[in-house]
């Protein structure tokens, strides 16, 4: 069988095997570019709590393209290309914004914050067919879910809601059960690595490459593992945690939320980004391919709307220390990330094991310590990439 | 106006606080800090559009120690080691109340991977709080404001 590609790469027949050459190949990134990130997938651009007034907005990126989230004064949050519709010039610069007009500077064309164009200078001298209707910023496909906006570049993509499965119930109740929530800051960080390492961990290696995991003796209680056949995965669990006794001050580990005994939930959305809920800690993790071999992160962490002084400073200071790139109980993850790329260099396959037992299709159930479930997201985009197996 | 002594004093603790991160000396960086003292690492955008969230938070003495066991001991052996070197550049100092100075200074960190290559880690601004009337001189609150908003690496070491 010839790969519905044109690129010539082979994929292992055995079901549990991913050739390394998918993580570094440039010809490979540019597919993804057209078949994963402006393909019939969705992807988390913004939640309303990062842009809670009208005017507020946002920039970010669906794979390279560029994408503006802006609150307009009519309250409703669009999507647009971060490209002014006359020459193409980026419209904002800025990480986060205001804008009552969006202006391009080249040209001085200027559209209200819900996209229309107001005017452009000399439009005296355009053609005569010129209708400033045609030129209002251009309209990204989106929606939302629990608050969280959600882009798509595909006309293919089925209806938000599809496309979640059954992730919602785990989505709200990791936001403080209906995603009315207050913005905190980012943490942002760049990994030397591809996006598909970046986003293929699991819970095999929790406590093995997490020594804090050990010395705090968190241990999962009752909960669930799941994959969707939209390649999502779920795992939610309570999180029995003891006082940790080798901290000088264990504030920082306790759950004080009183609406949710201590869990750890972790909703990881096809293909990168990833929701966390890890004790009092609520957070987005905003993934953006730069190239085949780096990755960068923008985690977003929130309070809950209903909470109170003294809850939002606890989670300010949980944010600032367990989870994140230089989080205790999560800074390993980084450095596997950037050494699984360097190994990836090397000849063969990387090989799934714990918990495989064959050929595997979703919904599928997994055991919490197993790392099969990531083969379900490894089939969809074997699929979505038009390679076929040996 | 401040003297030059106790110039000589704050230069001091600044080129103690240095030695001991580009010595990888976490417990003297430890004893940099009194027995009132905050360190806190921040990205300038939540700081200047007042988002309270940082990259490290220690509030207390006690949090600053346990960050001594999170490199020490927690993250020992798995994360792919760095050199740092600091270039620290006093701009101003205005006293506070008696012994105590505000201090503002930039700051440059260049880092060298395992592999030999060295490159910018993290630009950005100190805002310093340093107390002088328990002997030698200590941060009573020191703030490391990054400019440097997308790290290069994961941060291991406090800057």
């Amino acid at each position: 069988m010839r790969n519905d590609t044109a690129l010539d790469l082979r994929w292992p027949a055995k079901f549990n095997e991913i050739p390394k050459e998918v993580f570094h190949r440039a010809d490979v990134y540019r597919l993804e570019l057209q078949r994963i990130f402006a393909g019939p997938e969705w992807h988390p651009l913004a939640h309303v709590a990062e842009i809670p007034e009208p005017g507020d907005l946002k920039t970010g990126f669906i794979g390279e393209v560029p994408v503006l989230t802006v609150h307009g004064d009519d309250g409703v949050v669009r999507v647009f290309a971060n490209s002014c519709p006359h020459r193409g010039t980026q419209l904002k610069t800025c990480a986060r914004g205001r804008a009552d007009k969006i202006e391009c500077p080249y040209h001085r064309w200027t559209f209200t914050n819900r996209g229309a164009l107001i005017g452009a200078p000399g439009m005296g001298d355009f053609p005569q067919d010129f209708r400033k209707e045609d030129y209002g910023l251009r309209v990204i496909r989106s929606g939302q879910s629990c608050g969280l906006v959600f882009a798509t570049l595909s006309g293919e993509a089925p209806p938000l809601d599809d496309y979640l499965d059954d992730t919602g119930e785990h989505i709200a109740r990791a936001m403080g059960g209906d995603g009315r929530l207050n913005f905190l800051g980012y943490q942002k960080v760049s990994f030397a690595c591809n996006w598909k390492e970046y986003s293929d961990n699991e819970g095999y290696h929790g406590p093995l490459l997490h020594a804090a995991f050990r010395m705090l003796k968190f241990s999962q209680g009752e909960g669930t593992q799941f994959m969707t056949p939209h390649a999502h995965k779920v795992n939610s669990a309570t999180l029995t945690v003891p006082k940790a006794s080798f901290l000088e001050d264990s504030s920082v580990v306790e759950g004080r939320d009183p609406k949710l005994a201590p869990h750890n939930i972790i909703v990881s959305l096809f293909p990168v980004t990833i929701i966390t809920r890890n004790l009092d800690v609520i957070s987005i993790r905003y993934a953006m391919p730069i190239s085949p071999d780096e990755t960068e992160v923008h985690y977003a962490y929130f309070a809950h709307a209903d909470d109170d002084a003294d809850l939002v400073k606890h989670r300010v200071r949980q944010a600032s220390n367990l989870i994140g790139p230089s989080g205790f109980i999560s800074l390993e993850d980084g450095a596997v990330f950037n050494r699984l790329h360097v190994g990836a260099h090397s000849e063969g396959n990387v090989g799934f094991q714990k918990g495989v037992k064959g050929r595997i299709e979703a919904p599928y159930t997994l055991d919490k310590g197993d790392e099969a479930g990531n083969l379900i997201r490894w089939e969809h985009y074997r699929q979505a990439m038009g390679f076929v197996r040996d | 106006m401040i003297d030059g002594e106790t110039l000589a004093r704050i230069d001091a603790l600044q080129s103690r606080y240095i030695r001991a991160l580009d010595t990888k000396n976490l417990a003297a960086w430890s004893d940099c800090f009194g027995e009132a003292a905050s360190y806190i690492c921040i990205a300038r955008e939540n700081e200047e559009q007042n988002l309270p969230l940082a990259i490290m938070m220690d509030d207390s003495l006690a949090r600053i120690h346990d960050r001594v066991k999170y490199v020490t001991e927690i993250w020992a052996g798995t994360f792919e080691d760095y050199q740092t070197r600091h270039f620290v550049q006093r701009i101003e100092c205005v006293p506070r109340a008696t012994d105590l100075v505000a201090v503002e200074s930039n700051f440059l960190v260049a880092y060298t991977s395992a592999r030999g290559r060295s490159e910018i880690l993290v630009a950005g601004s100190y805002q310093d709080e340093i107390d002088l009337g328990h002997g030698e001189a200590r941060f009573r609150a020191k703030k490391a404001i990054l400019d440097t908003v997308t790290t290069p690496r994961y941060l291991v070491y406090p800057v």
